[in-house]
């Protein structure tokens, strides 16, 4: 397994739950550098179900979505799913005026989005 | 680009900000992603100190982000003959932008929507979308070089 600068990977419950390590995920560099790195993660794990926990992220910008979707269309290619939890409101305003909330499913917390995964399989 | 030190220490040793009324901010960049970071840290800062809410500077620092990046990279085509100017105004209970390039414009019938099925993963017009969600007023100038953002703070 690599080392990711930018996130934390932990499986739980065969999910691979995905946080970020920036607080604020705005600086082009750095969010270049996670999109590497969320697209080598799919190559890496072994299950397909993917659950971002966005409980740390204070602020998200808009470069910063470009690559959840493209990290989206990768793992639906694969068969996979993808959930989100723990967004504060904010945040969670920004999926839901760009629609993006119909693509990916937002949960309250982590807890739900495992129970959910765990329902489809 | 250097900021004068002035813009740089807006806040008074970190407190609450109870003894400036209003802060002002009024500036011309070089047409350089790099420089929108620096504003939108200053602004961060500045609405800190007028004890804006998590919330609501969310709100502003993705709409100036947006209109910041929009103003270099489509208006001026990040070419750096060009300048983006930026005025900021803040005080307790309202904020207050203006954000001009030297670019040909644009309509913004011309954007598409990008809420949109068929335009949900392409990024265009989705900046212009943000702006409008997440502040009070957006106005932009006839030539379609120049917008003007206002949010009053949330009760």
């Amino acid at each position: 397994m690599e080392n990711y600068e930018c996130i934390d990977l932990q499986n739980v419950e065969r999910v691979s739950v995905v946080k970020f390590k920036d607080n604020r995920v705005m600086d082009p560099a750095r969010i270049e550098k996670l999109g590497q790195e969320l697209m080598a993660l799919v190559d890496d794990v072994d299950n397909d179900n993917l659950l971002i926990n966005f409980e740390n992220v204070k602020f998200f910008s808009s470069a910063a979505i470009n690559k959840l979707i493209v990290l989206e269309k990768r793992v639906r290619a694969n068969g996979g799913k993808i959930r989100l939890s723990n967004l504060r409101p904010e945040v969670r305003d920004l999926f839901s005026y760009t629609h993006l909330d119909s693509i990916f499913k937002i949960d309250e917390a982590q807890a739900e989005s495992l129970k959910s995964f765990a329902s489809d399989r | 680009m250097a900021f004068p030190s002035d813009d740089k220490k807006p806040m008074i040793n970190g407190q609450k900000n109870t003894q400036q009324e209003l802060w002002r901010f009024d500036k011309r960049i070089d047409s350089e992603p790099d420089n929108c970071a620096k504003i939108i840290e200053t602004l961060l800062v500045q609405l800190e100190s007028f004890g804006w809410s998590n919330r609501d500077s969310f709100g502003i620092h993705m709409a100036m982000e947006e209109a910041i990046l929009n103003a270099i990279r489509h208006g001026n085509q990040c070419d750096p003959e060009k300048q983006v100017h930026v005025k900021i105004e803040i005080c307790h209970e309202r904020f207050y932008s203006q954000v001009t390039d030297q670019g040909a414009g644009f309509r913004l019938c011309d954007v598409p929507d990008p809420t949109l099925e068929e335009n949900l993963d392409n990024t265009c017009g989705r900046g212009v979308m943000l702006i409008k969600n997440f502040v009070d007023q957006v106005q932009y100038n006839e030539a379609g070089n120049s917008v003007e953002l206002v949010k009053t703070r949330s009760k």
